[in-house]
Formats: C-alpha cells, structure tokens, sequence
C-alpha cells in the first residue's frame, strides 16, 4: 500500500471515529425532533377553578337533554365526544345510587344532576358529577371531581382525589381527604382530622359549625387589616441574630432577622416580618404586613396577620386566629400545614405537601 | 510557570466542585420555591418597565401580553421605555396608548447617555410605586407571571426578583439549539440550585424586579455599568437585600440567531461582569456588610465567571510550555492522575449540569446535541478573553466601553 493511500485511509477512519459519537447530534440537528421551546404555559394564570369551569363547559353542553330529564323525572345515558360516558338524573333520588352488591359501588360513568342530589354512603365516582341543585355526600364517599352550582356538604371520611368548586359553600365533615384544589365562591368549612391541599375562598374556616360562621364574619367588619396597605411602608430594621419583640410592644416598620424570632403576646407590628429561623408569634399579636418564615412558624391563638403567610417548611396556627380580612384577601402556604380548629383565613390556603384540621388543645 | 498553572487548575477545580455541587443539589436536595404558591393577596400597585431600543420587530407583543395578564388591571402601569429609537418603536406603542387608555404611559426618550441602566435611570421619574418590574422588548410574558414575579415583595428582606429566560426561537439554526441548552443549563441548575443553597440568584435585568425603596438606598440605577443586573445584584446584597430567583416564573425571549450577534452579546456581558469584579469583588469577600459567609464565598466566585475564559486560555498555554519544556509535575505520576481524574469529571462538569437542565425539562431528544456545545464553548472562551483583554487594555489604547443593542430577528410583529 503507497503510504499516500494509507495516510488518506487514517484520516477517513479517523474521521469517522471522531463522527460517531457526534452521530446523534448530527440526526438531531437534521430531524428537529426536539426543536420546539420548553412549553411556557402562557395563557393559564394558575386559577383554583380552571378545571371546574372546563368541566362546566361540559356540563352547559348537556343543558338542553338536561332540561328535558329534569321535566319528564328521567334518567338518560349518552357518550361524551372523548368517549366517557355520562348519566343524566332528571330526579336523582337516593336509592338510585344504592349498589345491588359491594362491586356495584363504584360509578364510572360522568354524573349530571338536573337538581339537588343526595348520595348513600361507601360510594366511588370515577367520573366528574355535575350537580345543578345542592349536593350533599354519604359517609366514606370517593369523588374524582365535583362541581356543585349551590353547595357541596361531604359526609365524615370523604374524598376528593382532584377538584371540588362549590359555587356557594363547601362544608366537609370530620376526617375527609381533600386532595388537590378545593374551592367555592362563599364559604369553605373544614372540620377536624380534614386532611387539604390547595383550597380558596372568601371564608376558610375550620371547626366551625355550619351555621355560625356566616354570622361570625359579618361581625368582623372594620377589623385592622381590612386597612393594611397592600405593602407596608419601606423602613424596614434588620437583625443579625434572633430577636424577641416584647408583649405589647408596637414596631412601626418592617422587621427582618437572620435568625429566630418571637413575637411575644399582644405585640403589634405596623409592617412586615421576616425570620430565617423559627418564628413563633405568641396569642394576641398581630402583623398588618405579611408573615415570612425562612423555616417553620407557629402563630398562637387570636393573633391576627393582614399580609400573606408564608413559610419553608411548615406552619401551625391555633384557634381563633384570622389571616386576611373580607376586604383583603390573602395566602397561608407552606409545605406542611395544621390548623387548630377555630382558624379564619380569607383567601388561600395552601400546603404543597399535607394540610390537616386539628382539634383545638 | 509551573506553581502558576497549579494555581489556576486549582481554581478551575474550585469552579468544577461548584457545577458538582449545584447540579447534585438540583437532582436531589430540598428545592426552595416560597412565594410561588402566593395566589391571593392585595395585590401592590407596580411599574412595569420595557426597556425598548429600536424593537419595532418585537414591541408589539409584549405589549399584547402585558395587556391580558391577570394582574388587576387599577393596580398596574405598563412604562415602555422607549430609549432613542430611530425605527417605528415610537409610532407602535404610541398606538397601543390610545387603545389601552390609562394602562399604558410611554417615556419616549430622544437624547442622554446610551445603554439600558441610562433610559432606565432617566424613566424613574415616571416610577410612584414600591414594586418595579422590568422587562426587555424580546419577552413575551404569560397570564399568570406579573403575580408571579410581585409575590416575592411581600418579604420584606427582598429587593430583587430574576425569573427564568426560556429561548423561543430555539429551533432556528445550531447556535440558538446550543442557546436553549445553555439558558437550560444557567437558570433550571444554576439559579435554582444558588437559591436552594441560600447563595446569591443573579438579577437578570429582564423577567425581573426591583423595590424601589431598595433601588433608592443603593443609589439608583448605575448608568455606568454595561450590565446593569450584575451590578444590580451586588449592591443590594452588600445592603442586606435579597435577590430571589423563581424557576416557576417562565417567560420567553428571542435569543441570537447569528454568532457575530452572539459573539457582541456575550462581550458585553462580559465586559460588564468583569466591571463588577472589579468594583465589588474584595469588598464582597472582606469587607464589613450584611452578606452571610456563604453569600460572600459564592457572591466572589459568581464574579470571576467570566474572568475564567482568560485563565483557563493562560492555563492551557502553560500546560502547553510546561510539556514542551519537559518538565513533569509532582514526578509525573500524580500530575498523571490529576489530568486523568480532570479529563474524566472536570471537563464534562458543565456538560452535566446542561444535561441534568435537559432531563429537569422533560425534554428529549436535544440532549443529544450537547456534543455540539464544545462549538459554543470554544467561540466563548475566545470571545470574552478577546473582551477581557480589551478592557485591561482601555486604558493605555483609550477604548471606550459602549452599549451594543442586541440585534432582533423576529419577522411578525
């Protein structure tokens, strides 16, 4: 072989040695198959009722057959255009829903209500239900997603796997597992041993009973942090260490510690506070700004808080404390969340991991 | 030479443990992402700035996009900082002003110093609110991001909020591809794992905010500076601010589509990088101010990204001297190991922090472009030590620094 053939053969082979790793690289400039921007949700704007209201669309569709069931007491059975089928309850009527043998418990179809509808206990839906009236649970009932256009009343140890959109109250009984996005456009109660996740509405409360918490808002006008500004104004001091604001005492800015802080009983503070350590605020306090815990804060009985509270790891709050007000809503969101009973927070309450309703100590 | 060239592997070893370090932190530590579950709250009132020069290519849709966000509508003013454009800019957003009335008041800019912090500087006149939010024409924001990015200012240690730049026109040519891979790379690893770590997030100057309160007590917005984020961020850290850096608050950019637009972009960069080095780096490490230990270590380390392209060229010229001149290191053996154990993780630690970017994506197939980022790499090693020389050199050749627009290629307004 003329070493002018060999060299030219050691660059071919060397060439191709030093192509083949780049090989997928070279396809995937070629093909594109990968070439689109991430996907940057653009239009969605994170709203709690994205999913009810898409399922409402749905439900609107079915009006007219809808109507016709509701005035001639008839149940009727159709296809959705993705292929689920769906039921239509002209009259629901409790024992319509009874199982003939414990594997009949569980529904697969998509529910629609043309009024109130009332469910037997042990119950599963797989589906969405859709009630135009009132829905009110059995005990130990499995949702995959309710939309009630009045109000939705979960019997003892329920659950909701998605979403649940009440257009005026949701009430969940004791030890019901709420998972995902609950909310409703008057009120939400929560009862003790509630396991939640996200949940709005203009009334949070938990432990309350059904009747008194309407009347216990209403009697709450005018309270301090229905006039907190929005951000408090700028001055803020800036600590170190750990700091402790005496009881009773009165701090007219903003507070930031590098460390833990505590809030010491019926201590006011006029802006907003930030802790990187531990922050406990004992009862009575209050903060007309928002509430930042680098770590974990516990907030004691009747404080109240204007701003939102938010925390890294995890929040407990005890009885008789207020977040937000009716006229300035706001968020309480951690990882992990308990709440005594006889907690009120206007707005938002979110835990990314468990939220749970505890009894008052 | 020898010491020399152990010195500057010993500070690339520094920059390799940090990619480890991050991209780890990434895949397995506690990521931190506290006001982003802030869905309610009386809201502030805020600015919203677009710093506009010559866009008439891209204006349009930012504006459109600001117009549909979610933010309440009496509580937000949108400020297009129209900044000495010779092109349509003017006669666009003086359009969306009398379709949008009372939501929209330009500052059409015809004269002053050049560059983004000077129309910025000179807009502040049209700023009454305590929440600033800053965007760059290109951007395209989405519903929920002005929420987003004011959620952050309900802490009060906060003075600064960066959101992350995903590139849209990624699948235009080879260099925006390696483009997307690297903003991968830099926001989904770098900036989330700085603020999982309680480091320093960089203020990126677009998807981003400042509180003016803070803005005031650092002295402004400094026109002197050809990267007026990088600047930004130091100041507010050495009073006691934070920046926070929000990987959930997406917004796209267009990015470079020819490398001379690239190679002018990340001079600039550069260059106004190294002028922070210079003007904080030792008071950052020794001085007497409110950042942490950690803070300082990494707030150094963050300014010296770009001075490494120059001493990692210097390195391999003495690697190269060191060979020639037939000396072997600590007898050969050991320097043996260090290249081997260098070769096999030290020179893939960027590559692993873009892949490990990738796979948090749940994208696919780009990954396999990552070989191809030895191109970018080579062209931005070169390109910030020819930046880096120029600005050692001003002095004696008498080279002013200046504002280079980047170029946009958007062809539907």
């Amino acid at each position: 072989m003329s070493p002018a053939l060999a060299t030219l053969l050691l660059v071919v082979l060397a060439g191709f040695l030093v192509t083949i790793p780049l090989l997928p690289a070279i396809i995937e400039l070629r093909l594109k198959r990968d070439a689109q921007p991430l996907d940057v949700i653009q239009q969605y704007g994170g709203d709690i009722r994205h999913f009810a209201y898409g399922f409402r669309r749905i439900a609107v569709e079915l009006q007219p057959q809808l109507q016709e069931c509701v005035a001639a007491g008839t149940t009727v059975t159709g296809a959705l255009p993705d292929g689920d089928e769906y039921i239509l309850l002209g009259h629901p009527d409790e024992s319509f829903f009874v199982p003939a043998t414990r594997r009949d418990s569980t529904w697969r179809s998509v529910v629609v209500a043309g009024a109130d509808l009332a469910l037997p206990d042990d119950l599963t839906f797989a589906k969405e239900i859709y009630a135009a009236g009132d829905l009110t649970g059995g005990e130990r009932n499995t949702f995959r997603a309710i939309l009630g256009e009045k109000n939705i009343h979960l019997q003892r140890a329920s659950k909701v796997i998605r979403w649940a959109h009440a257009v005026r109250r949701f009430r969940a009984a004791h030890d019901c597992d709420l998972y995902g996005r609950i909310s409703a456009d008057q009120e939400i109660q929560l009862q003790s041993g509630c396991v939640f996740q996200r949940v709005n509405a203009p009334v949070i409360a938990s432990g309350f009973s059904d009747t008194t918490v309407g009347q216990y808002v209403s009697r709450l006008s005018n309270v301090a942090a229905d006039a907190a500004p929005s951000l408090p104004p700028s001055g803020r001091t800036l600590y170190d260490g750990d700091l402790e604001i005496r009881a009773g005492e009165v701090v007219p800015g903003s507070v930031v510690t590098r460390g833990k802080l505590h809030i010491r009983s019926g201590a006011r503070v006029l802006g907003s506070v930030k802790s990187n350590g531990h922050l406990t605020m004992d009862s009575g306090a209050s903060v007309e700004g928002s509430l930042i815990g680098g770590t974990t804060m516990h907030v004691g009985s009747n404080c109240r808080i204007g701003g939102p509270v938010l925390a890294e790891r995890g929040i407990v709050i005890e009885s008789g404390t207020h977040c937000g007000s009716a006229v300035n809503p706001t968020t309480v969101a951690a990882p992990a969340i308990e709440l005594e009973e006889g907690v009120l927070i206007f707005g938002t309450l979110w835990a990314r991991n468990e939220g749970r309703v505890v009894p008052t100590a | 030479m020898v010491y020399c060239l152990f010195g500057i592997v010993f500070i690339i070893s520094i920059y390799t443990a940090r990619h480890y370090s991050f991209t780890l932190n990434r895949l397995f530590g506690f990521q931190r992402h506290p006001y982003i579950d802030t869905d309610t709250a009386n809201w502030p009132q805020v600015t919203i700035l677009v710093a506009a020069h010559n866009e008439e290519k891209v204006v349009a849709n930012i504006l459109t996009a600001l117009m549909s966000v979610n933010y309440p509508q009496d509580k937000m003013l949108v400020v297009p900082v129209n900044d000495r454009s010779t092109d349509g800019t003017r006669e666009i957003i003086d359009g969306f002003v009398d379709k949008y009335p009372g939501r929209i008041r330009p500052f059409h800019r015809t004269g002053g110093k050049g560059g983004k912090a000077a129309a910025l500087k000179d807009a502040m006149e049209m700023v009454e609110t305590e929440v600033i939010l800053i965007f760059d024409a290109d951007y395209i924001p989405g519903s929920g991001l002005i929420k987003q990015l004011v959620a952050p200012f309900f802490d009060p240690e906060v003075g600064g909020v960066m959101g992350r730049v995903v590139p849209l026109n990624v699948g235009t040519n080879l260099l925006t591809r390696l483009l997307d891979l690297e903003r991968s790379g830099g926001y989904q690893v770098d900036q989330q794992a700085r603020m999982n770590l309680h480091l320093v997030p960089q203020h990126g100057g677009t998807v981003a905010g400042v509180r003016l309160s803070a803005l005031r007590e650092i002295g402004g917005w400094n026109d002197n500076s050809l990267t007026e984020d990088t600047d930004l961020t130091y100041r507010l850290l050495l009073n006691g601010w934070q920046t926070v850096y929000q990987n959930r608050s997406e917004c796209y950019e267009e990015v470079p589509e020819t490398w001379p637009v690239r190679i002018k972009q990340i001079m600039r960069w550069a260059k106004g990088h190294n002028q922070a080095l210079a003007a904080y780096a030792f008071h950052l490490l020794f001085g007497k101010h409110r950042a942490t230990f950690r803070e300082r270590i990494d707030g150094t380390l963050l300014l010296g990204v770009y001075a490494m392209a120059p001493v990692t060229l210097l390195g391999w010229f003495l690697a190269l001297g060191v060979f020639y001149q037939g000396i072997a290191p600590l007898h050969g053996v050991i320097a043996l190991l260090a290249f081997t154990a260098y070769a096999a993780m030290g020179n893939f630690a960027a590559f692993f922090e873009i892949a490990a970017a990738v796979r948090l994506d749940y994208t696919r197939s780009r990954i396999c472009l990552l070989p191809f980022l030895v191109l970018g790499f080579g062209v931005s090693i070169f390109s910030v030590s020819r930046a880096f020389v120029s600005q050692v050199l001003a002095p004696i050749t008498g080279a002013k620094f200046h504002w280079d627009k980047t170029e946009r290629f958007r062809t539907t307004p």
